[in-house]
C-alpha cells in the first residue's frame, strides 16, 4: 500500500451508486445552496448553483472558470459612491454556508493558495468572508491531454480540504468521510448505509502531460533559467490575450475601476480580474513600461507560478489544472514551457562541465 | 490550515479627508495641504504614501511630501498626468479627497543618525524626498552633512521655491540646482544632475545616499556614486511601479519577487541590485 492508499483507507467510506450520488446532491441541498459542474455548451463545463441534481455533470474534464471566481469574483463592487456628497457605502459580503460539490483535487489546492494570498500580510475582508464557511466535496476524476497536477505533487485522490469526496469505481463510488464537518452532513443520508471495509487499491492513473522533474527540483531550475532563450520562443507565438491568467486557479491579480451611472451622481469602485500578460499591467505615466515585452511577461507569470511566492509559501503556486494550456489560443502549453526550460538548464549545466 | 475566525481588514474603504490648502507650483504640479476626519494625525514615515481617490475618477498612489514632525497636517504634490491627478488639480480649498493609507515601507531616519545624508531629486522625486528632508532638519542635531542635489528639466519646472530659499540660506545646508535646459534668465548650473555629483567631497563611508526621480535616472545616479566610491550598502531609493491596491493584493506593482508597495517604495540597493527588472 502506498502513503496516499493508506490516508484513504483510514477514512470511512461506503459504496454508493451513481443514482445515490444524485440523492446525496438533494439531500445536501436542504442544508445549503449546492453549486457544482454543469454542462455550458459543447465540452465546456461550467459551476453553477444546482437546481436538478440530475444536471450537475459529474464527471468532467475540467470547468472553464476556476472555483476561484465564488471567492474573487471576476467583477466585484468595493464600494458604492454617490459623487456629489462624496458618501459611499461598503456592500455587505454575505458569509454564508454554500456547498461545492464534485469538485477536484487541483481545484482545491488552488483555494489553498488564494488562502495563502488573501492572508499573509493584509488578511483581505472579501475574500475572508466569501471563503469561511465553504464546505467542499471532491471527485475523482480521468485526467485529459492538458491535466498535469500530478507533476505538482497533487493526485487526482487528494482529499486535504474536502470536507467529503467521491472515489470513482467501477459500480459507482466509493463515499469518504473527510471530516467531522462531512461526517455531520452525512445525517440523515447515510442511514441505509452500511461501512465499506474493503481495502482500497488505487488505479495508476496517468497523465498524458508531465513535466520532466519531481516537483521539487521546480523552483531551483528557476534560479537558473531567468536568462533563457525559451522565453523568447513562446512569446513570439503569444498574442498577449491574458486568458491564461484570467482562467488560472491561482492567478489572482486585479484591477480597481471607477464606473459612473448614466445619472452622472451615483457609481461604483468595482475590481475586476486581471492578468500580468497583458500589455498595460505594468505600465506607469509617462509610458514606461517595465514588462514591454511578451517575452519578459511569459517569464514573469511563470516566475510566479514556481518561484516568487513559492519562496514564501513553501507551495508551487501552479496547480496543474491545464487551462492555461487547454484554452490558449495559439496551443502554448505549460508542461511544454517549463519542460523546454529543463532541457535548457540541462544543456547549460552540460556545457558548463565541459 | 488558515484559520478564518482571525480578525480581517475592510482594505479598499478610504477616509474622507478635507484639503485645506491648494498651492500651484508650477504649470503641472499643486502641493495640497490635507486634514483627515477629526484631524487625526495620519502617522505616517517619510517616503511612505497614500491612496489618494476622487470617487468617480479612481485612485492614484501619491507619495506624502511632508515630514510626520510638522502636526497632523499632510502634504501632497501631485502632478496632472491622467483621469485622477487631472480632476484633483481642479479642486480647491474644503473639497474632500478619499484617502487611503499610509503605505508602503518609508525611510527609517533612525537608521541614518549620525551619518551625512546626499539627497538627489530629480524631478517630482523631491517630493517624497522633502519628507525626509524636513524631517532631517527637524531633527537637525541628530544628523552630520546634509547635502541636497536637485535637477529638473528646466527652470519653470522647480518645486518649492520657498523651501529651496530657505536650504540655500542655511549654513547647514548644502544645496545645489541644476537645470537640462536653461532659460534666458537662468544663472545657475546646467546640466543632467549626475554633473552635479564628481564635485562633492564626501566623507563615502559615513555618506547614507537617498535617491527618488523618473526611471531613466536610477542608472546614471548610481554609476556615478559608484565613481565616487559610494559603497552600495549607502544607498537607498524610492522605486515608482503601477500601483492599484496599495496592500500588496493586486500584483500591479511587482518587481519580480517583490511587492513595490509593501516591501517598498524604499529599496535598500543592495536588495535590489540584482533584480533585472528594478532599474
Ligand atoms: C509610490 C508612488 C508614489 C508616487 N508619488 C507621486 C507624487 O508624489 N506625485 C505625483 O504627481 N505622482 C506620484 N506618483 C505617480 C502617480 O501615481 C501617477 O501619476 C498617477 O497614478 C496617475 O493617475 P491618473 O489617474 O491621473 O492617470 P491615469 O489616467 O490613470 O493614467 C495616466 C498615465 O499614468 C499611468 N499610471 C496609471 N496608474 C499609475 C500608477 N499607479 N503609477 C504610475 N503611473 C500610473 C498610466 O499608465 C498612464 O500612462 C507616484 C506613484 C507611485 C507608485
Ligand atoms: S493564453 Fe496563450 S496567447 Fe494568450 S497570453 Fe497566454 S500564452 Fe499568450
Ligand atoms: S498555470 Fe496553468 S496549469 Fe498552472 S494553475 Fe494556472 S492555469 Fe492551471
Ligand atoms: S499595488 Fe497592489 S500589490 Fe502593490
Amino acid at each position: 500500500m502506498n502513503a496516499l492508499e493508506e490516508k484513504l483507507n483510514r477514512f470511512v467510506k461506503y459504496r454508493i451508486s451513481e443514482e445515490d450520488v444524485r440523492l446525496l446532491i438533494d439531500h445536501l441541498k436542504q442544508k445549503a445552496p449546492v453549486y457544482a459542474p454543469h454542462n455550458s455548451g459543447e465540452a465546456s463545463f461550467s459551476y453553477e448553483l444546482v437546481e436538478k441534481s440530475t444536471d450537475v455533470v459529474l464527471q468532467y474534464p475540467r470547468t472553464m472558470q476556476p472555483i476561484k471566481k465564488f471567492f474573487l469574483p471576476p467583477k466585484e463592487v468595493l464600494l458604492n459612491f454617490n459623487i456629489k456628497d462624496n458618501t459611499y457605502s461598503k456592500p455587505e459580503v454575505p458569509e454564508e454556508t454554500r456547498i461545492f460539490f464534485g469538485i477536484h483535487s487541483y481545484e482545491m489546492a488552488s483555494l489553498k493558495r488564494l488562502d495563502y494570498s488573501f492572508t499573509q500580510g493584509h488578511r483581505e475582508s472579501n475574500y475572508i468572508s466569501r471563503r469561511k464557511y465553504a464546505i467542499f466535496v471532491g471527485i475523482s476524476y480521468e485526467p485529459d491531454e492538458s491535466h498535469f497536477s500530478k507533476s505538482v505533487g497533487i493526485d487526482v485522490e487528494e482529499t486535504e480540504g474536502f470536507d467529503l469526496f467521491l472515489l470513482k469505481n467501477d459500480t459507482g463510488y466509493f463515499l469518504l468521510e473527510i471530516t467531522e464537518t462531512g461526517k455531520k452532513l452525512l445525517d440523515g443520508y447515510k442511514e441505509n448505509l452500511v461501512p465499506d471495509r474493503e481495502e482500497l487499491k488505487l488505479e495508476p492513473l496517468r497523465f498524458k502531460s508531465k513535466i520532466k522533474y519531481h516537483h521539487n527540483r521546480l523552483p531551483s531550475v528557476f534560479d537558473h533559467v531567468y536568462k533563457s532563450k525559451v522565453w523568447e520562443k513562446y512569446a513570439e507565438i503569444c498574442v498577449g490575450c491574458g486568458t491564461c491568467n484570467l482562467l488560472c486557479s491561482t492567478c489572482y491579480c486585479f484591477d480597481i475601476r471607477d464606473e459612473v451611472e448614466l445619472d452622472a451622481e451615483h457609481g461604483s469602485r468595482t475590481r475586476y480580474w486581471d492578468g500580468c500578460m497583458l500589455n498595460t499591467f505594468a505600465e506607469v505615466a509617462g509610458g514606461e513600461n517595465f514588462r514591454g515585452s511578451l517575452a519578459r511577461r511569459t517569464r514573469h507569470r511563470l516566475y510566479r507560478k514556481f518561484r516568487y511566492i513559492t519562496a514564501k509559501s513553501e507551495m508551487l503556486h501552479c496547480v496543474g489544472c491545464g487551462r492555461c494550456s487547454h484554452y490558449c489560443p495559439v496551443g502554448i502549453s505549460m508542461t511544454d514551457i517549463v519542460n523546454d526550460l529543463i532541457a535548457d538548464h540541462e544543456e547549460k549545466q552540460k556545457r558548463e562541465k565541459i | 490550515m488558515e484559520n478564518f475566525a482571525l480578525p480581517t481588514e475592510d482594505l479598499y474603504s478610504p477616509e474622507i479627508a478635507t484639503i485645506t490648502r491648494v498651492e500651484t507650483l508650477t504649470e503641472s504640479e499643486k502641493r495640497f495641504e490635507i486634514r483627515m476626519p477629526g484631524e487625526k494625525a495620519l502617522n505616517h514615515k517619510p517616503g511612505q504614501f497614500v491612496e489618494v481617490s476622487i470617487f468617480g475618477f479612481g485612485e492614484a498612489p501619491i507619495s506624502i511630501c511632508s515630514s510626520p514632525t510638522r502636526g497632523p497636517l499632510f502634504e501632497l504634490t501631485v502632478r496632472a498626468t491622467g483621469r485622477l491627478t487631472d480632476k484633483m488639480h481642479l479642486l480647491s480649498e474644503g473639497s474632500q479627497i478619499g484617502i487611503r493609507g499610509p503605505f508602503g515601507n518609508g525611510f527609517d531616519p533612525g537608521a541614518f543618525k549620525g551619518k551625512d545624508i546626499l539627497f538627489v531629486c530629480g524631478g517630482i522625486g523631491l517630493a517624497p524626498l522633502k519628507s525626509l528632508i524636513d524631517y532631517t532638519l527637524d531633527r537637525r542635531e541628530d544628523f552630520g552633512r546634509i547635502i541636497i542635489l536637485y535637477g529638473t528639466r528646466n527652470p519653470s519646472e522647480i518645486l518649492f521655491p520657498e523651501e529651496i530659499k530657505t536650504w540655500q540660506s542655511r549654513k547647514d545646508v548644502e544645496f545645489a540646482i541644476t537645470v537640462d535646459q536653461a532659460s534666458e534668465e537662468w544663472q545657475g548650473n546646467v546640466g543632467v544632475i549626475t554633473t552635479l555629483i564628481p564635485g562633492l567631497e564626501l566623507d563615502v563611508k559615513n555618506t547614507i545616499v537617498t535617491v527618488v526621480g523618473p526611471p531613466v535616472m536610477y542608472k546614471f545616479v548610481l554609476m556615478s556614486l559608484k565613481g565616487k566610491r559610494i559603497p552600495d550598502e549607502n544607498i537607498y531609493l524610492s522605486l515608482e511601479r503601477r500601483m492599484k491596491c496599495g496592500v500588496g493584493k493586486c500584483g500591479h506593482c511587482q518587481i519580480n519577487d517583490t511587492y513595490v508597495c509593501q516591501d517598498g517604495p524604499v529599496y535598500h540597493y543592495p536588495r535590489v541590485k540584482q533584480l533585472e527588472e528594478a532599474i
